[in-house]
């Protein structure tokens, strides 16, 4: 006999005779607990099992129907796509925005950098990116830890903010503070098209608190790689109030959805 | 799950008709009411259809539609700051879900689902999936996210907390002929 097969005999009413357990029990130790004292957890666990819930109402399956019936539209279309070509339908925008801010506005400071520098903070940017557009579009069991998401969101509201104070070229630290809007608009805005993406793709119908970190995480990330790609002012006040600002106003914007969603 | 994934509708009703009893045993026990059980089966059936795609050929279904349904139970908790644990605070533990008619339970079934209620949520979890939802330790493994020692650890540790707490419960058979209050009645 095996566990599950324990388990059945219990719920069967019959507590199976030692002999024929024997074999299992002497290596299977929450088996064991069971039969301990008369077997009396596993007749009370089969009792509980058993326990009789009234039959769904005759019109719970036409509920569902009706439900199905109105997952219909561009919406319903893109949020049954696989998640691996949802993630990728999230990603791709990203790298075209990059790769076209990158080319056609750069900035201007970036070569006086260190390559093996500007590699590693895109990478970090990027895979912190990824780790989060990933776990918001996974339907795989989600671990019921919510201080993993909350250390994705620290992370991405805490790295722009170290980037503030970060070593910068002479020129860069000594800019004026001035175009914090500017930056703040080309980041939102540029980042807005991901978020509406994020919204249809998202299978859950109400904006749920990890949905709220993850996309945050994601969003706040993106629009400041983007800036890192695209200005070259390394002013702490300017950075503070036109980059690292955004992570929160997309977070402030979740906030407000999922408040609303609440009534 | 193919035959639906197909385009076979009557194969929905077929997978409703299986696995319903299953989800709202499994989220009736926590939600203390059918309303907001049958809330989540039915969202769990929405989201099953939305993720269909997502689906591999050749897997288990039950582990599947299982990881669904715990994953927006999770997020229900979340959402409504109900988790069970807060209940240990004030020791207002509310009665699981009444059968049929409203009948009264045993005090030993009471006993049982108010030290099931009592457990750790990830020792708790695991029994549940296993008992209520009847799958078999691999496919908790699968659910949870963990792995099966993991899962037959925590298990383990569930039933020796519920065996401990049972036999606290347990009525003094000595005070009970004295006429005095039992163990539970004097916490």
């Amino acid at each position: 006999m095996d566990c599950p097969q324990i388990r059945d005999a219990f719920l069967n009413g019959v507590a199976p005779a030692e002999e024929q357990v024997k074999p299992h029990l002497a290596g299977c130790s929450q088996c064991r607990e069971l039969f301990e004292q008369g077997a009396e957890l596993g007749r009370n666990l089969a009792a509980q099992t058993r326990v009789v819930l009234p039959a769904a109402a005759d019109d719970f399956f036409a509920e569902i129907e009706g439900k199905l019936a109105r997952e219909t539209g561009p919406r319903a279309w893109l949020r049954s796509r696989p998640s691996l070509l949802r993630l990728s339908f999230v990603l791709l925008p990203l790298l075209l925005v990059l790769g076209a801010g990158g080319l056609l506005w750069p900035r201007a400071d970036l070569e006086q950098y260190p390559l093996p520098r500007v590699a590693a903070l895109l990478c970090v940017y990027f895979l912190a990116i990824l780790l989060a557009f990933g776990k918001e579009l996974s339907e795989a069991p989600r671990r019921d830890a919510f201080r993993d998401y909350l250390g994705l969101l620290a992370f991405a509201l805490g790295v722009p903010i170290l980037a503030a104070f970060a070593p910068a070229t002479e020129v860069s630290r000594q800019a004026a503070a001035g175009g914090a809007l500017a930056c703040f608009g080309y980041g939102a805005l540029l980042t807005l098209p991901i978020a509406a993406l994020l919204w249809a793709f998202d299978r859950d119908d109400r904006p749920s608190l990890r949905t709220a970190c993850l996309s945050t995480a994601a969003l706040g990330l993106s629009a400041n790689l983007l800036l890192e790609l695209h200005c070259g002012n390394g002013n702490a006040v300017h950075v503070l109030l036109g980059h690292a600002s955004l992570g929160v106003a997309w977070l402030a914007a979740w906030a407000v959805s999922w408040r609303l969603s609440r009534g | 799950m193919a035959a639906y994934i197909a385009g076979d509708k009557p194969a929905f009703r077929e997978l409703f008709q299986r696995y319903t009893p299953l989800l709202q045993r499994a989220m009736a026990r926590d939600l203390k009411s059918l309303e907001e059980a049958n809330d989540l089966v039915q969202q769990t059936f929405l989201h099953l259809h939305r993720s269909r795609l997502d689906f591999e050929p050749g897997r288990k279904l039950k582990p599947w539609i299982f990881t669904i349904a715990l994953n927006l139970k999770r997020e229900y908790f979340r959402r409504n700051k109900r988790r069970r644990e807060t209940s240990l605070e004030d020791d207002r533990v509310a009665e699981p879900f009444e059968g049929p008619r409203g009948q009264e339970r045993s005090d030993a079934a009471r006993e049982m689902a108010r030290a099931l209620e009592l457990l750790p949520a990830e020792h708790r979890e695991v029994i549940e999936l296993h008992w209520f939802g009847g799958l078999s330790f691999p496919e908790v493994a699968e659910v949870v996210g963990s792995t099966v020692s993991a899962v037959k650890v925590r298990a383990h540790r569930g039933y020796v907390a519920l065996r401990a707490r049972l036999g606290d419960a347990a009525p003094d058979p000595e005070s009970s002929h004295e006429g005095k209050p039992s163990v539970e009645g004097s916490k």
